[in-house]
């Protein structure tokens, strides 16, 4: 009698395990474009009336120092600035952000800024508001 | 007389708890500009009267590397420049208020002491009219320190401790102007 509990025991652990060996379906859409991507990106994305690409580096720098970033690399070829800075007075916390500045067909330069917080991408639309406007000086600044 | 000491202590170890909760602050303001902005713009840009924006990145690092730094990035076309040096960081008057912490506390504090730096530049020259007759060239001075080890209480704080910090003392950034204006035999200006 006793032994038949075991058995009984040892079939119900194994089924038990079995049921959790069904490999999960990956979902269709995991890759797919989600709306909330579609949003953080209009959100990080402005276009400028620039014709160089140069101008328009040259200006996302100095916007960038001015914010008080320490710019830590800069390809010109592909447009591409990455700084990072302190957030002040808390030395612990570091916020990054890496700006793409990519020419359009119309004369127009398409700049994205990703801004990270400690390792957390910021998706406050706010931030990025400020990030442009301050660009939007830079750039004016740089035109004169 | 002993019921003082132990409320002395008392109050250091909760004074150094509380120096650690600075306010965190939120990211979108530091994608704004302060008020401090424009002053340390000034002393971080001088303009140069030239055209020769390579001849003034080129001169830009051989006065960093005058003043001990390694070049450890650099891209001409975005008048771009990176250099690093790395120093003790050790100081006695830290080592004097670790020694006093720890006697009012009667060897309960040892408080953590700066051991080692990397004092790091990020430089860019660029022009500021469309003929590029006039360059600006920006430098900012910035430095990580690593802390030894520590113990507060029973705890023991592990050496390695990161601090990061803007230098913001505005002789550095003289001197180091002075060094590029004669470099480049050319006076350096601000607005």
């Amino acid at each position: 009698m006793k032994r038949r509990a075991v058995w009984g025991m040892i079939v119900g652990a194994t089924v038990a395990t079995l049921y959790g060996c069904v490999p999960p379906q990956p979902a269709p859409d995991l890759l797919a474009p989600t709306e909330a991507q579609m949003k953080i990106r209009s959100v990080q994305t402005r276009t400028f009336d620039v014709k160089e690409r140069q101008v328009a580096m040259r200006a996302v720098i100095a916007a960038l120092q001015d914010l008080g970033f320490i710019i830590e690399r800069a390809n010109e070829s592909l447009g591409l600035v990455t700084a990072a800075r302190f957030a002040e007075p808390n030395y612990y916390d570091v916020l990054g952000v890496t700006v793409t500045v990519r020419p359009q067909a119309d004369a127009r330069m398409m700049i994205r800024a990703n801004a990270i917080y400690n390792n957390k991408p910021i998706e406050d639309p706010k931030v990025y508001q400020n990030f442009f406007a301050t660009l939007e000086r830079s750039l004016f600044v740089t035109k004169d | 007389m002993m019921r003082r000491w132990l409320m002395a202590a008392g109050c250091l170890i909760f004074a150094g708890q509380m120096a650690g909760c600075v306010a965190h602050t939120q990211p979108e303001e530091l994608f704004q500009l302060s008020p401090e902005s424009a002053a340390n713009r000034a002393m971080q840009t001088r303009m140069f009267e030239t055209k020769d924006e390579a001849e003034l990145l080129s001169a830009s690092a051989a006065v960093l590397q005058d003043l001990g730094f390694q070049v450890e990035e650099s891209v001409r076309e975005a008048g771009f420049l990176r250099a690093a040096k790395e120093r003790s960081a050790r100081e006695y008057g830290q080592y004097i208020s670790r020694f006093f912490v720890l006697v009012l506390s009667m060897g309960k504090v040892l408080t953590p002491v700066d051991l080692h730096q990397k004092i790091s530049v990020s430089l860019v020259a660029r022009p500021l009219n469309p003929d590029a007759t006039r360059q600006e060239v920006r430098i900012i001075f910035y430095r990580v320190v690593w802390k030894g080890d520590g113990q507060v209480d029973r705890q023991y704080i592990p050496p390695g401790q990161q601090k990061m910090e803007m230098i913001r003392d505005p002789v550095l950034y003289q001197e180091f102007f002075a060094k590029l204006s004669k470099a480049v035999f050319l006076e350096g200006f601000t607005l």
